[in-house]
């Protein structure tokens, strides 16, 4: 049987103007107008899935038909201290210098 | 306005446990929180994955896997039999790859509990069950500073990515807690069977754990209305005190936000306060963004996993005997009461000493629950005093379970008094003799020569300070011959067998 919810709302300039902000992308109100055309074209295209028979499809949750990769716990060399500071935009060394920000973080 | 009649306290726990493996969540770069790498200079603990880079690919470190499901068997979870990683996305400067790795909806624990002995219950036999909702697995994101190191102001902020990607086991409770007391115990029981399970050191200042108390109140009020206040987090508190003191701030605070606002709980009114230990209040902190905000998806480069019988068995038969069920063998088998149990297992490194001790006291083929309550007494009492005294735990005190076992022998051959086991375990701190040596070197033994025995008796006896007491004794009342013990004890240095002295006081007082 094909999914029956009801189709979800077209999508809205501030929708993606949210979007945006949520992935620190510098964009111009000419440049929304263009992606949400581009974007509510994109979300059309997979909208046809719903037409499929989805009843005994397990969820897809990762494309290779493999498990189980893991790693025996040894240390290995990595990069030095002195490899970030040349990659880093701006250092305090041996700290990376970035914006002032307030708080313990965003997650976790 | 009514008044309020009565406040409960809800709390649910959410605890972060960086996992003690030698190398990360998803790369072999060494891991801060294993003791081999916890004092790597800033930003040294680095690789592509660590850092994001371009085409760095992340593999699971399978130690982190096996250390959340031993931690999950221990809290009587179920183990996912599949479970996978997704990406939490948000951008912050402590976060290189601007995700975090985390699991969204397959959590490799799930559905399990914990008994805590219930504070308010002081024989320590009634236990209060907390539901543990789900532990996950994520990685921890790098260190931000705000100042120079050495405290130097600076207008931009600084960060060091050792930390980031740490394996990190989150662990989340139900709304079970009903006080402060509770959720502090919980606390401290959960660090210590961690610390038994070998999956973390549990040192508190190191960050190792961190805990999020979810807090709201229900309020009674006059007019018959039961409020429920909006749901306050109140993010990374790393000490018990803090989790102590938080949580009485919010319910003292909480009902008095309600008067004042009116605001009850609801869906999305969730707010989120850290903890200012100086002032002892907890402040607003930055709106959290919603959760679908972090749009949530399986993470591409990682495979899901899939935990068999015999994987999850085989971990699950390498728990070791957890601190709870040790206490009520303790008291099975040697005779302890529940408060000595408890004191001898709720440190791991005191247990260790100490089942360390009963080995060494049986080896010297003393029946086990005699040794198991001997070597109690003295690591409860000459070993806690002294400690208490040096601010260090009795198994640091420098004396060895060998040692122990030599005092615990000498006690029940007779050979030395109390006063003289405490000398000697005193001794035997600073020194690595052995227990009869040493008690034989301080003339600690205890003198069987019935001359002397009988001289140090006549000589308490005939002491006119005592007359009355020796007439006392004399007229049938026996019971005050122990003053006249206590008197022998002391002539004799501590060296006379109470026992002993005793009988020979009541034979020449009797003849």
């Amino acid at each position: 049987m094909a999914d029956t919810t009801p189709a979800p709302e077209p999508l809205s300039e501030d929708v993606v103007r949210k979007v945006a902000h949520l992935s620190r992308l510098a964009i111009s109100d000419d440049e929304i107008r263009t992606q949400t055309t581009r974007l509510a074209a994109v979300l059309g295209y997979i909208e046809r899935l719903r037409e499929l028979d989805l009843e005994d499809v397990e969820p897809l949750n990762n494309p290779m038909d493999a498990t189980n990769r893991v790693d025996d716990d040894t240390p290995r060399e990595g990069l030095t201290t002195e490899d970030l500071m040349k990659m880093a935009p701006g250092s305090h060394p041996p700290f990376v210098k970035v914006p002032k920000v307030l708080g313990d973080g965003g997650g976790a | 306005m009514a008044e309020i009649t009565n406040v409960r306290l809800m709390v649910g726990l959410e605890i972060h446990v960086e996992l003690a493996t030698r190398t990360k969540m998803f790369t072999r770069s060494g891991s801060p929180a294993c003791a081999e790498f916890d004092d790597a200079p800033a930003n040294s603990l680095l690789d592509p994955v660590v850092l994001g880079l371009p085409g760095a690919l992340p593999v699971l470190n399978k130690s982190a896997i096996e250390m959340a499901m031993l931690v999950g068997a221990a809290l009587e979870c179920s183990i996912a039999r599949e479970t996978k990683w997704d990406r939490k996305n948000y951008y912050y400067p402590d976060l290189p790859k601007g995700y975090q790795i985390s699991q969204y909806d397959m959590p490799v624990c799930f559905d399990g509990a914990m008994e805590i002995p219930d504070p308010a219950d002081p024989s320590g036999e009634h236990m209060r069950r907390i539901g543990i909702i789900r532990a996950h697995l994520e990685e921890d994101a790098g260190k931000l500073l705000h100042e120079a190191p050495g405290g130097g102001a600076i207008d931009y902020s600084i960060v060091d990515y050792n930390r980031a990607g740490t394996p990190l086991l989150e662990i989340v409770t139900q709304p079970d807690f009903r006080t402060a007391d509770e959720v502090v115990a919980f606390a401290r029981q959960l660090r210590n069977v961690c610390r038994f399970l070998g999956v973390s050191e549990g040192v508190m200042q190191k960050g190792h754990m961190r805990f999020e108390p979810n807090i709201n109140t229900i309020v009674d009020t006059s007019d018959g209305r039961e409020i429920r206040t909006p749901i306050v987090e109140i993010k990374n508190l790393n000490s018990f005190r803090a989790v102590q003191r938080a949580i009485e701030y919010e319910y003292a605070h909480q009902p008095k936000r309600w008067q004042k606002d009116g605001v009850e709980m609801a869906s999305g009114r969730k707010t989120t306060r850290g903890w200012d230990d100086v002032k002892g209040v907890t402040v607003m902190q930055r709106e959290k963004e919603e959760a679908h905000d972090y749009r949530y998806m399986p993470d591409p480069d990682l495979l899901p996993l899939v935990i068999d019988d015999a994987w999850r068995e085989s971990v699950v038969s390498r728990l070791p005997e957890l601190p709870h069920a040790r206490a009520k063998r303790y008291e099975h088998d040697y005779g302890l009461s529940a408060k000595e149990a408890s004191a001898l297992t709720d440190e791991r490194d005191l247990c260790f000493y100490y089942e360390a001790c009963v080995e060494c006291v049986g080896a010297q083929g003393v029946q086990a629950d005699v040794a198991g309550k001997q070597a109690a007494n003295v690591v409860l009492q000459a070993g806690a005093k002294r400690a208490n005294e040096r601010g260090v735990g009795a198994w640091e005190l420098g004396i060895s379970p060998q040692q122990i076992a030599g005092i615990i022998k000498l006690r029940l051959g007779d050979e030395i008094g109390s006063s003289a086991a405490d000398a000697l375990f005193e001794a035997l701190c600073e020194s690595d003799e052995e227990a009869a040596a040493a008690a034989q070197r301080l003339n600690l033994l205890q003198v069987k020569d019935e001359g002397q025995l009988a001289a140090w008796c006549q000589a308490v006896i005939d002491d006119p300070a005592n007359a009355k007491v020796v007439e006392d004794v004399r007229g049938g009342k026996e019971a005050a011959v122990g003053r006249l013990v206590g008197g022998v004890m002391k002539v004799s240095g501590g060296k006379a067998d109470a026992k002993a002295v005793k009988e020979k006081l009541i034979e020449l007082l009797k003849a």
